[in-house]
C-alpha cells in the first residue's frame, strides 16, 4: 500500500498540533536563518515547504508560513544539500 | 561514615549548532547527578577526544551525533566510531532535523538508532528519553532510578 503525499492545502487544514506532528515525523531540514534575533527553520514537505518561526528556538513556535513556491528558498540557498532534497523528492514521487 | 558517589554515565554528543548543544545540555540538566554531558563542534573534534582517553577508565555509555556537520559529518564519525574496537559496541543515535528513511536505514545498518531533533517544547524531554532508551539496560536503569531518587 502506498502513502499518499499530502498537499499544501490538507496540511493548512490540519490543526496546529497535527501540523507540527506530520513536520517532525515527515519535514526534511532545508536551512536555519536569523531574522530580528527570531529564528526561522525551513522544511520541505513533499511538494511544498514550511517555515517555522520561532519565539524560543526549538521550544515555543511563534507561528508558520507555508508555500510552494521555491522563492521560499532564496534565503537558504548557501546552505542547502541538494542531495538530501533530490534523494527525498525521489522518496515522495 | 563516607559513601563514594557512583561514576557518572559519560555521554559525548557531537553538534555544530551551539543552539542545539544548548537545549540538549539544558535537558539533559535534570540527568545531571547521574550523566555528565560532554560536547563537541564536529566529529573530528570528537574522535580526537576519543583518540586521547583509555577506554579503560573513559567508557562513554551513549555517542549523540548530529548528521550535518562541517568538516566530518554525524554517519562518517559513526563509521570511524565502529572501526575502533573499545568503541565499536557503544550505543550510538543519529539525531537530525530532518526524519529521511534513508539516514534511518544508514544508522540501523551501524546498530545505531535514528532520533529527529525536536521542534517544539512538547517534544524536548520525550527526545531525551528517547535517545537515553538507546543506552544499556543497566546503564538506562541507573540513570532513570537514581534521577528518581535524587528529584
Amino acid at each position: 500500500m502506498t502513502k499518499k503525499a499530502l498537499s499544501l492545502t490538507e496540511f493548512i487544514d490540519l490543526p496546529q498540533e497535527l501540523q507540527f506532528e506530520v513536520l517532525h515525523k515527515h519535514g526534511v531540514y532545508v536551512g536555519k536563518r536569523k531574522a530580528d534575533k527570531q529564528t526561522i527553520v525551513l522544511f520541505q514537505l513533499h511538494g511544498f515547504y514550511v517555515e517555522v518561526y520561532y519565539r524560543q528556538y526549538r521550544k515555543i513556535i511563534d507561528h508558520v508560513i507555508t508555500s510552494d513556491n521555491a522563492d521560499i528558498l532564496q534565503p537558504y540557498l548557501d546552505q542547502i544539500n541538494v542531495r538530501g532534497l533530490n534523494d527525498n523528492n525521489e522518496k515522495n514521487r | 561514615m563516607t559513601q563514594s558517589l557512583p561514576p557518572k554515565s559519560l555521554v559525548l554528543y557531537a553538534d555544530d549548532d551551539p543552539e542545539d548543544i544548548e537545549l540538549v545540555s539544558e535537558a539533559f540538566q535534570s540527568y545531571a547527578q547521574n550523566v555528565e554531558l560532554l560536547t563537541f563542534s564536529d566529529g573530528i573534534e570528537l574522535l580526537n577526544f576519543i583518540e586521547t582517553v583509555d577506554p579503560f577508565h573513559v567508557s562513554p555509555c551513549l555517542f549523540i551525533l548530529d548528521i550535518n556537520m562541517p568538516r566530518l559529518n554525524g554517519k562518517e564519525t559513526l563509521r570511524r566510531l565502529r572501526r575502533i574496537e573499545s568503541f565499536a559496541e557503544v550505543p550510538a543515535v543519529l539525531f537530525s532535523t530532518s526524519s529521511l528513511p534513508a539516514d534511518a536505514a544508514f544508522a540501523k545498518n551501524l546498530n545505531a538508532g535514528f532520533v529527529t531533533k525536536p521542534l517544539h517544547t512538547h517534544q524536548v524531554h520525550l527526545i531525551i528519553d528517547e535517545i537515553i532508551d538507546h543506552c544499556s539496560d543497566e546503564v538506562k536503569k541507573n540513570i532513570r532510578r537514581k534521577n528518581r531518587n535524587g528529584n
